[in-house]
């Protein structure tokens, strides 16, 4: 639990500290490799620890908060997460086609990065590399949440 | 845990210079609110302004965002800031002047839902670059909506001051939200 807790901590840090410590005065472009998360379950705890709630675990969960207009992330390989605005020619920050095709999945992307308010905020150009979900965590916690998938005999 | 976590984001906020926003957001729009007034993007009562494109009975990501937004209001008034909530329906189908009132104002008193015909509210979308999607419909609820769902800090006369993702929590918003607007005397 603590360790938990504990990574929650170090990850909701990265989110808000830039890694530089500085603000940057205008976007800086920047290649970055990392998963694709939800960003509600990732950070509010609700669905399980942050180990639990991305990967192979968490696809068809981070598919419904996706399509429900949860701005969808980069977790990159540093534990920093980038809040995506947009990928692309997909002009939202969650739902759009291109976001639910990447779920879960780890990218290489190159675009720009904005810092404002103590948040990253990427804009993807290009998906470089689309590795597929890496992250084959559900044979360590299955099914995140397991009411994601409904059960058809209900 | 909540008041470390507090105490390091305000920490980790910028002294000073900002990035330009990456995307062009915000504009006028006109719309009618629950009680048949027409509003624009500018506040009639010259207040800062939190705007969410959603629906009053969005059991997604707007019942996370607005019960933010009230919160993130009161705990600006305690300092002296005041702020309108302010949501822009997705769905004019479900959310009409004479039903939106009610569903808002459990959740703050001072929401303000706006709606309009097709043409102004996609004036409005355009506007903030949201796109709204049906996904299916429920039968209990009716059609259930894909949109954005970034909270918009607007000033007085409706310029886009900052976005407000809705996955941070009351202190952060809060604080951010600090950084762009001054007590009222």
């Amino acid at each position: 639990m603590r360790s938990s807790i504990s990574a929650a901590l170090a990850a909701l840090l990265m989110l808000l500290a830039p890694p530089t410590g500085a603000q940057a005065a205008e976007g800086t472009r920047i290649q970055v490799t990392g998963e694709i998360i939800d960003t509600w379950c990732y950070y509010s705890g609700v669905m399980g620890s942050p180990d639990a709630v991305v990967g192979s675990a968490h696809h068809t969960c981070a598919l419904w908060c996706s399509a429900g207009g949860i701005p969808v992330g980069l977790l990159a390989e540093d534990g920093t997460v980038y809040m995506v605005l947009k990928v692309g020619d997909d002009t939202e920050s969650a739902s759009g086609d291109t976001m639910l095709s990447l779920a879960a999945h780890t990218v290489e992307a190159d675009g720009m990065l904005y810092q404002r308010d103590g948040l990253n905020y990427l804009v993807v150009a290009n998906v470089v590399s689309d590795m597929d979900i890496t992250n084959q965590n559900h044979n360590d916690y299955g099914n995140v949440p397991p009411f994601s998938i409904p059960d058809p005999n209900k | 845990m909540r008041a470390l976590i507090a105490a390091l984001c305000l920490a980790a906020l910028p002294a000073a210079g900002q990035s330009p926003f990456p995307v062009n957001i915000g504009g006028p729009f006109t719309l009618v609110d629950q009680f048949g007034r027409t509003r624009t993007e500018a506040d009639p009562e010259g207040r800062a302004q939190l705007v969410f494109f959603g629906y009053a009975n969005c059991l997604n990501i707007c019942s996370t965002a607005l019960p933010l937004m009230a919160e993130v209001v009161n705990v600006l008034a305690e300092d002296g800031i005041t702020v309108t909530p302010v949501m822009i329906t997705v769905a004019p189908d479900q959310d009409r002047v004479e039903t939106m009132g009610a569903p808002l104002a459990e959740i703050h008193p001072d929401f303000i839902g706006l709606t309009g015909d097709d043409v102004a509210l996609q004036e409005a979308y355009d506007a903030f670059a949201v796109e709204v999607t049906p996904l299916f419909q429920d039968p209990e609820y009716g059609w259930i909506y894909a949109h954005g769902s970034f909270v918009h800090l607007l000033d007085a006369s409706g310029e886009m001051l900052t976005l407000l993702p809705p996955i941070l929590d009351v202190d952060q918003a809060a604080d951010i939200a600090r950084g762009y607007l001054e007590p009222q005397s």
